[in-house]
């Protein structure tokens, strides 16, 4: 069964329609990225399955479960952990605090026990920490040692990438939602975080989304692609099969120069 | 304290320094009592009465702090829980003479069932006789500020549930608006029974609000209920909802109990302050809670710095320190006076100036505007000196209290806008000097290394599996001077005009890391 259903997924704003009748399943331990054209619906996507948006009509269901209508946090509880495009850090907070507070709806104590620091407050606490250093060790020493404490703010960029990704993997979700993970990094960092996205499945087991526009790290990593374009999914398969199929092309090239292109690949035989 | 530890030993507080922190801690709440003492043995009435009223204050503030601070919601209606507090407290525990007087007197709204609403009702009809002594009055009063605390929290919690649905400023004028209406509602004749309208009751006793020990002891209280809150796993999700309300929603943070939780605590904390508060002023009258006395506390609270409990109590002793000795500025003096204390004033300012410029290391110490001040102030004192015909008769600084402490405010939000201590609390590293504002040399070197292809030529693969790893010495130094090249080469970058951007084999650029914002 797969891990992750979305069924017949529609959601307009408007007069614009935003996702169209999309559907796919995750399975759990695949590396699955959605990417298109600007515009095409991909993050629209994400806020549908963290439950910011509610679908028009369609179901989403994670573990076989429904969660269309539930609330953000809830979901979160579930096992659905998401980063964002444009960095969403508290950015006053320490990088360790950052990943703690991905831990709290985890916690179970009053706040009064915590206000006592009761020996089981105490025991979580603990085990909050060695479970942030953990997902923050995931990124090599870069973030460990004198880092933990600094604040967010004096972070390098790549760094804050690094850090989110690690806050959303403390919050024990199963399946992660990354939404450009790359974005703004340099060559070398980009070949770094698709080392990390491939051992984030394999060492650490989980399932992964990806939303990217770099096709290098989606042709690496991905095991399956789901191409989007104008809200509605246009193709879906390997990497191999998707950059070849010419709806594709045409949705990032056009017409003209998508039918220039699937001539010139005829011509070579590749196809 | 770099790599080569274990990857979960987090806390970098060295034990030693830990236990000598704790030390120090109780060296200092002892020598605090000891002042107090000795300000009580020798001290005028005012004396104590103003640190009465600093610690009445201070536990109104730091609750409100909780919200504005700590959550990052404006509040402004924290009068509103006050009062609610206070005339709780004050109905609970006045005295038979005082109710008397009361239910006499003609134009009283209270009934006699409304009058005999009482702590010491309560504990009689529960057979606790042996507290309705006069002996055991401060049992007495625990409870009734305990209620007052209580009755405030139910407040709290009606208040806070808007606070889902709405934001900043719109959030900020309903919390305004609900300070108002119980305010108001309680000279209504609704309410008139149990509040007796707008006389109120006086003939409260100051027992308690006017004592060191009762109201430092609530200080206390407050203080670490809120501070062990604040540094607790419920105080970083409060803040994560400051910083960031979707990422903190989307972390799987229940953003509407955070935010009823915060109002509630704040709110009750605010009740126990209004019962300190009327047994300080000895009655219970409706203008004790005007929505000035919460503009004071934000005033208080953005002098000393927003979110930092240590930050907001200074910030609270400078308010009630213009407001009980501020007198001397609202006497009336002659005009040559008035100019001698501008000139004074000005002084003050060009030695600020130049203090401040050669604190933050700006150069020229001496900025021109100093010596604009400095003449201005010359010529004042010219002036006052020569005493020419205009400078006769007297003026009366009527409000100068309000117009200094404004003043101030607009210095502290120029020079200082996080306030006097900022965000970070007081601790024993800041006042010794140990907080470090850095990576040290070898901390630097090791971030070098890591992502130098050089010296690191596995490049960014980084196995933590593998264990801590450690750069030689003479690692360290290259990585050291292969940093510095690296830094040359970003000036050469930027002076051709491009934007310094690494090549791409260059390795993760961690540089901008280490350079502070402060």
């Amino acid at each position: 069964m797969a891990m992750l259903e979305v069924a017949h997924l529609n959601k307009s704003f408007g007069g614009l329609t935003a996702t169209n009748d999309v559907s796919f399943d995750v399975a759990e331990g695949e590396i699955v990225s959605i990417i298109g054209p600007n515009g095409a619906g991909k993050s629209t996507v994400f806020n549908l399955i963290t439950g910011v948006y509610r679908p028009d009509s369609g179901d989403i269901r994670f573990g076989g479960r429904s969660i269309v209508g539930m609330g953000t946090n809830r979901i979160v509880d579930l096992g659905i952990a998401r980063t964002f495009q444009n960095l969403r850090l508290f950015t006053n907070l320490t990088v360790l605090e950052n990943v703690l507070s991905a831990q709290h709806h985890a916690l179970r104590t009053t706040w009064l026990s915590a206000v006592l620091r009761t020996p089981s407050y105490r025991r979580q606490e603990r085990r909050m920490r060695e479970i942030a250093t953990e997902k923050l060790a995931f990124f090599g020493p870069r973030l460990m040692s004198f880092r933990l404490n600094q604040p967010v703010y004096v972070l390098s960029y790549a760094n804050r990438r690094r850090t989110e990704m690690a806050r959303a993997m403390a919050t024990g979700a199963k399946l992660l939602l990354l939404d450009e993970p790359s974005a703004g990094m340099n060559p070398s960092e980009t070949k770094e975080i698709t080392q990390i996205i491939r051992r984030m499945r394999d060492e650490g087991g989980y399932t992964i989304v990806l939303v990217e526009h770099k096709m290098g790290l989606v042709g690496e990593i991905s095991d399956r692609v789901i191409v989007l374009d104008y809200g509605q999914k246009i193709a879906e398969g390997s990497y191999r099969q998707v950059v070849d199929d010419p709806k594709v092309i045409e949705a990032y090239l056009g017409k003209k120069a998508a039918a220039e292109r699937i001539e010139e690949l005829e011509e070579t035989g590749e196809r | 304290m770099a790599l080569h530890q274990t990857p979960t030993a987090f806390d970098d507080v060295d034990p030693r320094k830990r236990v000598r922190n704790v030390a120090l801690t109780f060296v200092a709440i002892g020598l605090g009592v000891l002042v107090l003492m000795l300000l009580e043995s020798i001290g005028s009435s005012k004396l104590t009465q103003s640190l009465a009223l600093f610690a009445i204050w201070g536990v109104a503030t730091v609750s409100l702090n909780l919200i504005n601070g700590t959550l990052g919601i404006l509040s402004l209606g924290h009068h509103g829980f006050m009062l609610i507090g206070g005339y709780t407290t004050g109905l609970l525990i006045l005295d038979e003479a005082a109710r008397a007087r009361i239910l006499t007197s003609a134009r009283s709204m209270m009934t006699e069932e409304s009058l005999a609403i009482s702590v010491t009702s309560m504990l009689r009809s529960l057979g606790l006789d042996a507290l309705t002594t006069p002996e055991t009055l401060w049992v007495r009063f625990l409870i009734a500020i305990f209620l007052g605390g209580l009755m405030a929290a139910f407040a709290g919690l009606i208040v806070g549930i808007p606070s889902l649905r709405l934001r900043g400023d719109y959030l900020a004028i309903v919390t305004f608006g609900f300070g108002e209406i119980i305010r108001l509602s309680a000279s209504t004749r609704l309410f008139a029974e149990y509040t007796n309208g707008a006389l109120g009751f006086p003939g409260l006793t100051s027992e308690f609000g006017k004592s060191i020990w009762w109201t430092f002891g609530v200080l206390a209280f407050t203080v670490f209920v809120i501070s062990k809150l604040k540094f607790s796993s419920y105080g970083r999700a409060m803040q994560a909802i400051r910083e960031d309300e979707v990422a903190a929603q989307a972390m799987g943070i229940n953003l509407a109990y955070h935010k009823v939780l915060g109002f509630v605590i704040s709110a009750f904390f605010a009740g126990v302050a209004g019962g300190l508060w009327v047994s300080w002023l000895g009655g219970v009258r409706l203008d004790f809670f005007l929505f000035q006395l919460t503009f004071f506390f934000l005033v208080a609270i953005s002098a000393g710095g927003t979110g930092s409990i240590t930050g907001v109590l200074l910030g609270t002793a400078l308010v009630v320190f213009v407001r009980q000795y501020g007198d001397p500025l609202e006497q009336t003096y002659t005009l040559q006076q008035w100019l001698a204390f501008a000139g004074g004033a000005l002084v003050l300012m060009a030695a600020l100036a130049v203090l401040f410029r050669s604190l933050r290391r700006l150069r020229p110490r001496f900025h021109w505007s100093a010596g604009v001040l400095a003449g201005a102030a010359v010529l004042a004192f010219v002036i006052a000196a020569i005493d020419p015909a205009f400078l006769e008769g007297t003026f009366r600084g009527f409000g100068m209290r309000a117009i200094f402490l404004s003043v101030l405010l607009i210095a502290i939000m120029v020079f200082r806008p996080e306030g006097m201590i900022g965000r970070n609390e007081f601790s024993w590293a800041m006042l010794l000097r140990e907080r470090r504002s850095g990576p040290t040399d070898e901390e630097r070197g090791q971030d070098a290394w890591l992502t130098n292809p050089v010296l690191n030529p596995r490049g960014t693969d980084v196995d933590p599996e593998a264990g801590p790893q450690k750069p030689t010495a003479p690692g360290r130094a290259a990585a050291r001077e292969l940093d510095a090249d690296w830094d040359e080469g970003v000036d050469e970058a930027s002076r051709d005009g491009t934007d310094g951007s690494r090549a791409p084999d260059d390795g993760p650029d961690d540089g901008p890391d280490d350079e502070r914002r402060r």
